[in-house]
């Protein structure tokens, strides 16, 4: 009997050269973790639902495989590593000495509409600092970063590719928003998808964090946030000091739907559970960002524990194609 | 040098008009049947790309910007970035059929659309029911020779559906040409892209 090649919709195989790229920028990344005293833990591909219950919002339950298992019991796969490291680390915290430097590498597997260049399966490399607030100094969110960008450098070297970072922080916008009088979750998917004239009617103060990422005064912030944006443009040149190659922005219309009040929940394609500092990049010219991180101590709070965490990951696949890709442009 | 992909098609005039209208695109002729178009002067290369996949090839970054209508663009989503609508060539979507009415709460009617996945999310809202059949052109033919009881379309001036003793129905959403930016593009090339919406917008071309 002949059987066909053919793989499910998001998934491919990797053979050959193909498999080798990987595994030698998978390679690159993961020493320089190690060096920089991160442990590993390897973690399951299966894990029960009831654990997430808390964390899920309607766009990550609806990106989650899930089944029943053969005793009954409801299990997903591994749609995210960092809630799944918080859910096993929580119950263990006081058996643990921190700060704690922990990475990972593997499979992640989400249910995306079918699209070119949406995989279904990502394999990602990552790491979480956890035992560091972000307070005096941002110590862990500098630490993290220069890690992600090292990591973006090591990960893509074989392509290249230029990388772009943008930084911002949740909840820098909820004060605008909320006070605008418009519906604040319509105003925030306007200001991500930068439409001028939405938010030039609704909120005109919001139009310059549109136009260039930045408020015209930080004080319009309110009196929190611009301190907050103080200390993020401060570390931004810091860091683009360290990384000249890197272009890094801060950029909040870009988080506009990272929020920290309720009444702004809104299901964001991207992780929602970032209540800090947050970040993406893109490498080459695809709009879909390489990985992205930030700080997350909330998420340790609900789930019984009390743990400052910062982290990132990175989808390796993702930063390849975008290394192999780069020649295409002129 | 930024690459902006032009839309084939209906929406061509408007956005070369409205373009021209802010200083832009002043030696292009439409392309005629060239693929890419180069304007050194300008810092531009066009492409000319049909309105189905140009989001497409703006979410890969092989244009960093391109033109394409929200009919399009709230079928084939990509997380683009949306900054402005051209004020020329708006339209509208509406429900079409033979009679005046729609469907009766708790109905199940037949929908003919060009835009499935548009068509879910507004009937999923409505109390009545459809199966949703997808067509690729003559819309207005399925009611009219009774495929589907509604269909959900492009209406420009109505003048086909009154020939056709067809009647818009309900007008669900304003249709407008806009302008679409890559991500990972607007970061990259923030300064020339405000400036070329800023003159949009001084033209008052668009919204």
């Amino acid at each position: 009997m002949r059987v066909s090649a053919a793989l499910p919709i998001g998934v491919a195989a990797l053979l050959f050269e193909s498999a080798r790229r990987r595994r030698m920028a998978e390679g690159r990344l993961t020493e320089m973790l190690e060096k920089a005293g991160y442990g590993e833990a390897i973690l399951p591909i299966l894990d029960y639902v009831e654990p997430y219950e808390a964390l899920l919002t309607a766009a990550s339950r609806s990106e989650l495989y899930r089944f029943i298992d053969r005793d009954g019991e409801e299990l997903a796969l591994r749609g995210d590593f960092t809630p799944m490291l918080a859910r096993l680390l929580a119950p263990r915290l006081t058996a643990l000495a921190l700060p704690l430097r922990v990475f990972y590498r593997g499979d992640v597997i989400r249910y995306v509409e079918e699209r070119a260049g949406r995989q279904r399966e990502l394999y990602q490399v990552g790491a979480e600092l956890l035992g560091v607030p972000s307070e005096p100094g941002q110590a862990a969110e500098r630490e993290v970063l220069r890690l992600f960008l090292a990591a973006l450098a090591a990960g893509g070297s074989a392509g290249g590719g230029e990388i772009q970072v943008v930084l911002g922080f949740a909840g820098a916008l909820d004060g605008l928003l909320l006070g605008s009088g418009a519906d604040p979750v319509g105003l925030a998917a306007a200001v991500a998808r930068r439409e001028r004239g939405v938010v030039r009617t609704a909120c005109p103060a919001l139009l310059p964090v549109v136009e260039t990422g930045l408020p015209h005064r930080p004080e319009d912030l309110g009196p929190g946030a611009a301190g907050t944006l103080a200390d993020l443009l401060a570390l931004r040149d810091e860091l683009a000091a360290g990384f000249p190659a890197v272009r890094l922005a801060v950029d909040l219309a870009e988080f506009a739907r990272h929020s920290l009040d309720p009444r702004l929940s809104v299901d964001a394609g991207e992780r929602s559970y970032y209540d800090g500092i947050v970040f993406h990049a893109f490498a080459g010219a695809a709009a879909l960002p390489v990985g992205g991180g930030g700080r997350y101590d909330s998420l340790f709070r609900r789930l019984g524990a009390e743990l400052p965490a910062v982290g990132f990951s990175i989808s390796l696949e993702r930063l390849l194609e975008a290394g192999a890709t780069r020649e295409v442009r002129p | 040098m930024i690459r902006l992909a032009l839309p084939k098609g209906r929406n061509l005039e408007v956005t070369l008009a409205a373009f021209r209208a802010a200083g832009l695109l002043q030696g292009h002729d439409g392309g005629g049947r060239s693929l890419l178009t180069q304007l050194p002067a300008d810092g531009i290369e066009t492409l000319s790309l049909k309105d189905w996949d140009l989001p497409l090839y703006v979410e890969h970054g092989v244009a960093d910007c391109g033109v394409v209508g929200s009919d399009v663009l709230s079928e084939v989503d990509g997380d683009l970035l949306v900054p402005v609508r051209l004020k020329a060539g708006r339209s509208r979507m509406s429900f079409i059929g033979r009679g005046h009415a729609m469907p009766e709460s708790g109905a199940q009617v037949r929908l003919a659309t060009k835009y499935p996945q548009t068509a879910r999310r507004i009937v999923a809202g409505r109390p009545w029911g459809a199966e949703i059949v997808k067509l690729s052109g003559s819309v207005e033919l399925a009611p009219l020779l009774s495929l589907a009881e509604l269909a959900l379309d492009i209406v420009q001036t109505g003048r086909t559906l009154a020939e056709n003793n067809l009647v818009e129905i309900e007008t669900v959403a304003e249709v407008a040409a806009c302008l679409v930016v890559n991500r990972a593009s607007y970061q990259r090339h923030r300064a020339v892209l405000n400036d070329w919406i800023d003159r949009l917008e001084a033209a008052e071309v668009v919204s």
